[in-house]
C-alpha cells in the first residue's frame, strides 16, 4: 500500500503519466536504491540513460565529502556507469575546501574535473569557467518542475550555470515536545508571564531559549541547552548571522538592496538592523551549550540533533538528524519559519517602523556545474540530469543524510515524508508549509554573489566573531566590516560588483 | 685531499632543490606584485599589496605577534620536556624500550585527523575534559575562552611535537662519546654538575638545530589552529600562516597572500639568523 | 637525593605517558560509537556507558557510494611516495650535508653555514603560496595527479630536514676516522660509505624516521596537486568529514594512519641502541 501511494503522488508529480510500475519490476530490481518508487519516466531516467553508450569515456566530478551530498554522487555514477558503460571516477572534498580545489585548476587554465559540486554563491567567480545548461535541458519538464526561487539560485542573469539537484534554505528547528506541551507552557507562563509558542521574533527566542538553559527539561539525565547556532569562526557563519539580520534589515518597502544600496554601494552592513541583530546574537552566547561559540555546522547538527538544546535555525541538517530512524527526539520537533521581528529599520527615512516584520533567507546551498573546458560536456550533463530524476530524487529525499532536500514544487507533498519517512502527518505538513511559503515571500533575501564574495563573507565573520567574544562592541565590529567591505568595493572595482549585486536585487525585489 | 670531490658531494642535493624550486619562488615573487584573486589574473600592480600590507593591514602584524608568542611557547616547552624525556630514558630505567617507543607516536600522528580528536577531547559539553573536571566543580572554556583557547593549542602543539626533540635529544645522547663522563666520574662530580658541565655542553650543538628546526615547523602552525577554533574566539588564536591561508585560499586574494608570506618569509629569515647566532652565543660559549 | 630524583622522574615518566595516551584511548573509545552515543555526552567504556558500533571502522573500506571512503588503495599510495620521497631525499641530503660538514665552501660572502641554512629556509615559506606555482610547474611537465609528481614536490619538503639534522651528526664524527681512511688508502667516496656513514647510523635513522613523518602527514600539497587518479591516505580520510563531523570514523582512521608508523618507531628505537655501540666500538 505504501508503496502503490509513493509511486502514485511521484506520477502525479512527473508530467508524463505512463506506467511507473511497468519500470518499476525492472530498473528497482537492478537498483535497490529506487525500489520505492521504480523508475519514473522522464528525460534522464533510467529507460532512457540505458539507451545511451558511453563506454570507453571517464566522467570525472569533485564532490563534497560522504556522505552529505558525496554519497549520493557516488551512488549515482555508480548507477550511471552500469547503465551506460561510462567510467566514472568521483573524488570527495571536505566543503571549506571545495571552492580551492576546483578554483585552483581553473586558473590555471584547466579543468581536471568534468563536474565540480560548490555552493550556489560560487556562480559569479565560477561561471566563466563553467559551461551554461543547454536548451535540452532547461526545457524538460522536470526542469519545470523546479521552483522559481532555485531557478534563480542557479542561473546568473538568466542564463543557468548550475544544474539544479538540491534546495537549501534556513529556518527554524524547535523542540515540540516542550514547546507544544501543556505543563511546560504552564511552567512557562507561570514563571515569565508570557506564552510559551513557536516565537515569532528573535526576542522570544532568545527569552525561551535562556529559560529553558542549563537544566535537564527532558528527564534523560543530561543538562539542556537553548539554542545551537554556528557561531564558529568559519566560512558558514556569515550565513548564520544574515539569517538573524534579515528580521530586522530586510525591508519590503526600501527596494534597491539589502547588504549594500544599491545606487551608491555604500554598505549597509552596519545600519541599525544588522546592529540589533548582532547585539541580540552577542546575547545568544549565553543560552547555547558550552563551547557553543567555538560551533561548525557539524557541532549544531549533533547538538540540536542529538537532543540537546532547545531551538536551532540553519540548514536542513539538524531536522533531518532529529527525524532519523535511531534518534531519540524522533518526531519530537517541529519546523517553523525564521523568527522575525516587532520593528524593521528603514534606511530611506532612518528610523524604525514599529511593525511585525520576518523575512526568509533563501541561503545559497549545493550546486554543480559542468566545467566549459570539459571534453565530455553531453555526458556531464545527461549524468546531472539522472542525479536528480524523478526516481534518483525521491529517493534520496528519503535518506537523511543524502543532504538532498526539497527543491521541485512536487517534493512540498507532505505523503513524502510521512510515508517513506515515518514523520508524524503534523511534523510533515509543517515541514512543508514552511518551506512553501518561503517559495512564496515577496521579502525574500538572496545570497550575496559578487566577484570575490568570500573576502566580503570572510570579513562579516571576522568582525561579527570579534563581537561574540567580546573583543568588540557589535556597533564597532559592524563598522570594521562596513569600512572593509568599503575597500574590497575598491579594490574589485565599483562597477565590477554593482553589476553583480544588480541581479541579485532584480531576484529580491522581485523583478526577475 | 682532492678538491674536486666536494662538489660532487654537495651538487646533486642541491641542484635538485633549486631545480625544482627556482620556478616557484620566482612565481612567488611575482605573484606577489599581482592582484591575481579570484576575478583578476596575473596583472602588475607594482607594490601595491605591500604598501597595504604594512601600512592597512594591523591584523596581519596582531596575527604575527601571536604567532611569535605560541611559537616560542610551544618549542621552549618542547625542548625542555625533550630534553628531560630524553634524559631520563636514556640509561638504566624500567621498560626503557616501551617508553622509548611511546614517547615517539604522538609525532606520527597526522595533525587534520589528530586535532578532531583533540577537539572533541576539549569539546566543553561533550568531550571527557570537562567531564571529568565538572565532578570537581570546574568547567574551563578551552576553546572559547580568549585566552584560554591560546593554551589549548600550545598544549595541543606540545603534545604533538615534543616527540621531535626527544627523538633528536636522544640521538644526541645516544651518540655522545664516553670519555668526559668517566672524567667526570673519576673527579666525583654530583648528577647536576655532571650534567651542567658535560652533558649539556656537548648536547649544544644538535640543541641548537633543534631549536631552529622546531620554531621553523611551530611557525607555520595550521591545522590545528584550523581544526581546533578556527582562529577564534574572536581572532584569539589566528596566526601569521592561518591568516595567510585565509587570505590565500579561502578568499583567493592569492596576490596579497604571496606578498604576505614572503614578507614573512623574509622576517622569518632574519629572526632565525639572529636567533641562532644568540643561541650558538649563548650555549657555546666559547 | 638519589632517591628523591628516581622518584620524580617516575613520577614524571608516568604523567607525560598518561598524557601521550590519553587521546588515544578516547580516540578507540569513540570509534566504536555512533551519533547517537556522541551526542548523549561523555561516555568512555563500551558496554558498560554505550552500545559500541562498528561503523566507524567499516566506513574506511566501503566504497563512497555505500557512504564509505575505501581507504585501501591510497594507503598503498601514502606508502610508496613517503618510502620513496624519504629514499631519495636522505641519500641526497646526506651526501649534501656530508660535503657541508667537512669541506669549506666560499662564493662571495656564501659560506657553509649559508648553504645549511638556504637548505633549511627552504621550509618557512608556508605552503599556501606555494601551491599555485607547484601546480603550474607540475602541469607543465604534466605531473599532476600522478605519484611521481608528488614524489618531486615531496623532496623538496623532506631534503631539507635531512640535510640539517645530517649536518649535525656529521659534525660530531671525529674528522680523524676520515683522515685515516684516506691515509689507508680509500678514495673520498670510500671513505664516506666504509667509514663515515657507519658511524652515522643514529643520525640516519633520526633524519629517515623524520622524512617518512613529514611526508606520510602533510596533507595540503596531496590536497592540491591530485584530482581523481592519485589519492593520499590524509586526503581520503578527511574525505569524511562532511557537514556531520563523523567523531567514530575519524578516530578509527586516525588509529589506523599511524599504525604502519608505529612500526617504524620500534625499528628506529632498535637501530638507536645499535648505533651507540658501533660509535663506542669504533
Amino acid at each position: 500500500m505504501k508503496i502503490i501511494k509513493t509511486c502514485l503522488s511521484a506520477a502525479i508529480s512527473s508530467v508524463l503519466i505512463f506506467s511507473p510500475m511497468a519500470y518499476a519490476d525492472k530498473w528497482s530490481d537492478q537498483f535497490p536504491h529506487i525500489k520505492a518508487t521504480g523508475d519514473i519516466p522522464g528525460d534522464c531516467s533510467y529507460e532512457e540513460m540505458s539507451k545511451k553508450n558511453y563506454k570507453g569515456k571517464t566522467l570525472k566530478i569533485n564532490t563534497h565529502a560522504v556522505p552529505v551530498i558525496g554519497q549520493p554522487t557516488a551512488l549515482h555514477a555508480e548507477q550511471f556507469a552500469k547503465l551506460t558503460g561510462a567510467k566514472v571516477d568521483v573524488t570527495h572534498t571536505p566543503a571549506g575546501d571545495l571552492y580551492a580545489k576546483a578554483m585552483v585548476p581553473f586558473k590555471a587554465g584547466q579543468a581536471p574535473y568534468d563536474i565540480v559540486f560548490g555552493f550556489s554563491n560560487f556562480i559569479n567567480d565560477w561561471k566563466r569557467y563553467l559551461a551554461p545548461v543547454p536548451k535540452k535541458y532547461i526545457n524538460s519538464p522536470e526542469m519545470k518542475d523546479v521552483t522559481k526561487s532555485h531557478i534563480g539560485v542557479s542561473s546568473w542573469d538568466g542564463t543557468m550555470y548550475q544544474y539544479p539537484v538540491d534546495g537549501d534554505r534556513h529556518y527554524l528547528k524547535y523542540r515540540k515536545d516542550v514547546i507544544d506541551n501543556p505543563e511546560m507552557q504552564k511552567k512557562y507562563k507561570a514563571d515569565t508571564g508570557k506564552e510559551l509558542r513557536v516565537p515569532r521574533t528573535w526576542k522570544e527566542y532568545g527569552e525561551m531559549a535562556k529559560y529553558f538553559n542549563g537544566w535537564d527539561w527532558d528527564g534523560d539525565g543530561e543538562k539542556e541547552y537553548g539554542s545551537a547556532e554556528v557561531m564558529k569562526k568559519d566560512d558558514l557563519m556569515f550565513a548564520a548571522f544574515f539569517s538573524r539580520s534579515v528580521a530586522y534589515a530586510k525591508n519590503l518597502s526600501t527596494p534597491g538592496g539589502f547588504f549594500f544600496d544599491l545606487e551608491t554601494m555604500k554598505p549597509n552592513i552596519n545600519n541599525p538592523g544588522f546592529v540589533e541583530a548582532l547585539t541580540d546574537w552577542v546575547e545568544a552566547t549565553k543560552y547555547v551549550p558550552p563551547g557553543g561559540i567555538n560551533f561548525g555546522l557539524g557541532d549544531e547538527i549533533g547538538s540540536f540533533g542529538g537532543g540537546q538544546t532547545l531551538f536551532s535555525f540553519s540548514w536542513d541538517d539538524a531536522f533531518i538528524a532529529a527525524m532519523q530512524d535511531d534518534s531519540p527526539i524522533k518526531n519530537k520537533v517541529g519546523a517553523a519559519p525564521l523568527p522575525g521581528a516587532d520593528r524593521v529599520w528603514n534606511r530611506n527615512t532612518n528610523g524604525w517602523e514599529n511593525r511585525y516584520n520576518q523575512a526568509p533567507y533563501i541561503v545559497w546551498g549545493w550546486a554543480v556545474g559542468v566545467a566549459k573546458k570539459s571534453k565530455v560536456k553531453d555526458m556531464a550533463f545527461d549524468y546531472l540530469c539522472f542525479f536528480s530524476n524523478g526516481a534518483n530524487h525521491q529517493a534520496d529525499l528519503a535518506i537523511g543524510n543524502f543532504g538532498v532536500n526539497p527543491f521541485k514544487n512536487s517534493d512540498f507533498d507532505p505523503n513524502i515524508y510521512i510515508d517513506t519517512m515515518g514523520w508524524d502527518p503534523e511534523i510533515a505538513n509543517s515541514y512543508t508549509k514552511t518551506l512553501l511559503d518561503m517559495e512564496k515571500s515577496k521579502n525574500r533575501v538572496f545570497p550575496l554573489r559578487v566577484p570575490g564574495v568570500f573576502e566580503f563573507t570572510s570579513a562579516v565573520a571576522t568582525g561579527t566573531s570579534k563581537a561574540l567574544a567580546g573583543q568588540l562592541s557589535p556597533q564597532e565590529a559592524l563598522d570594521e566590516v562596513a569600512k572593509e567591505w568599503e575597500a574590497i568595493v575598491q579594490r574589485v572595482g565599483k562597477k565590477a560588483v554593482q553589476d553583480a549585486y544588480a541581479v541579485g536585487v532584480k531576484m529580491e525585489d522581485n523583478k526577475l | 685531499m682532492n678538491f674536486k670531490h666536494k662538489y660532487v658531494f654537495l651538487f646533486p642535493g642541491l641542484f635538485v632543490l633549486i631545480g625544482i624550486l627556482i620556478f616557484p619562488i620566482i612565481f612567488v615573487v611575482r605573484l606577489s606584485l599581482s592582484g591575481w584573486n579570484s576575478y583578476n589574473g596575473l596583472n602588475f600592480i607594482g607594490l601595491e599589496n605591500y604598501v597595504r600590507l604594512f601600512t592597512d593591514d594591523p591584523r596581519f602584524w596582531q596575527s604575527f605577534l601571536r604567532l611569535s608568542f605560541l611559537s616560542v611557547t610551544t618549542v621552549i616547552l618542547q625542548y625542555v620536556i625533550g630534553f628531560a624525556l630524553a634524559h631520563m630514558v636514556w640509561k638504566d630505567i624500567k621498560f626503557q624500550r616501551f617508553f622509548r617507543v611511546l614517547f615517539l607516536i604522538p609525532m606520527m600522528t597526522t595533525p587534520v585527523i589528530m586535532t578532531v580528536i583533540w577537539r572533541t577531547f576539549f569539546h566543553e559539553s561533550l568531550g571527557p575534559v570537562n567531564d571529568i573536571l565538572s565532578n570537581f566543580g570546574m568547567s574551563p572554556k578551552w576553546l572559547t575562552d580568549p585566552v584560554l583557547a591560546k593554551f589549548t593549542v600550545i598544549i595541543v602543539e606540545v603534545w604533538q611535537w615534543t616527540p621531535f626533540m626527544f627523538l633528536l635529544l636522544l640521538a644526541g645522547l645516544l651518540s655522545l662519546p664516553k670519555e668526559p663522563f668517566l672524567a667526570a666520574a673519576i673527579d666525583g662530580a654530583s648528577p647536576v654538575r655532571k650534567f651542567l658541565y658535560v652533558t649539556f655542553p656537548l648536547m649544544a650543538p644538535i640543541s641548537i638545530g633543534a631549536i631552529i628546526i622546531r620554531l621553523i615547523e611551530a611557525s607555520k602552525i595550521m591545522d590545528t589552529v584550523y581544526v581546533l577554533t578556527s582562529g577564534g574566539p574572536g581572532t584569539a588564536t589566528e596566526t601569521s600562516s592561518f591568516y595567510i591561508f585565509i587570505k590565500g585560499l579561502r578568499e583567493f586574494q592569492m596576490g596579497y597572500a604571496a606578498s604576505m608570506s614572503f614578507t614573512y618569509l623574509i622576517i622569518m629569515i632574519i629572526s632565525l639568523t639572529v636567533i641562532a647566532k644568540v643561541l650558538t652565543k649563548v650555549l657555546l660559549k666559547d | 637525593m638519589g632517591k628523591l630524583y628516581k622518584f620524580l622522574k617516575y613520577f614524571f615518566i608516568t604523567f607525560w605517558a598518561v598524557f601521550v595516551v590519553a587521546p588515544f584511548l578516547w580516540a578507540i573509545s569513540t570509534s566504536f560509537k555512533d551519533f547517537n552515543s556522541v551526542n548523549g555526552g561523555a561516555t568512555y567504556i563500551p558496554w558498560v556507558d554505550f552500545e559500541p558500533k562498528l561503523e566507524g571502522w567499516k566506513v574506511l573500506i566501503k566504497s563512497p557510494a555505500n557512504g564509505g571512503v575505501d581507504i585501501v588503495e591510497p594507503y598503498f599510495n601514502s606508502l610508496f611516495v613517503t618510502c620513496t620521497a624519504s629514499l631519495i631525499s636522505i641519500v641526497l641530503g646526506t651526501l649534501s650535508a656530508y660535503a657541508l660538514s667537512r669541506f669549506t665552501f666560499k662564493a662571495g660572502f656564501v659560506k657553509n653555514n649559508d648553504i645549511t641554512f638556504f637548505f633549511i629556509s627552504q621550509r618557512i615559506m608556508p605552503p599556501i603560496v606555494l601551491s599555485i606555482p607547484f601546480f603550474l610547474f607540475l602541469g607543465a611537465i604534466n605531473l599532476l595527479d600522478s605519484l611521481i609528481g608528488l614524489i618531486v614536490v615531496y623532496i623538496v619538503l623532506l631534503m631539507p630536514i635531512a640535510v640539517w639534522i645530517m649536518v649535525d651528526f656529521f659534525n660530531k664524527v671525529p674528522r680523524e676516522i676520515d683522515e685515516t681512511a684516506l691515509i689507508d688508502g680509500c678514495n673520498p667516496y670510500q671513505a664516506f660509505f666504509k667509514v663515515v656513514l657507519p658511524n652515522s647510523i643514529p643520525g640516519l635513522i633520526v633524519a629517515g624516521m623524520f622524512c617518512i613523518i613529514f611526508g606520510w602527514i602533510d596533507f595540503f600539497f596531496a590536497f592540491i596537486l591530485t584530482f581523481t587518479e592519485v589519492q593520499l591516505l590524509p586526503v581520503k580520510i578527511v574525505a569524511l568529514n562532511s557537514s556531520i563531523t563523523p567523531w567514530w570514523s575519524l578516530s578509527a582512521s586516525a588509529l589506523v594512519s599511524v599504525a604502519p608508523l608505529i612500526i617504524v618507531a620500534f625499528i628506529v628505537e632498535r637501530y638507536l641502541s645499535k648505533g651507540n655501540l658501533s660509535g663506542a666500538i669504533k
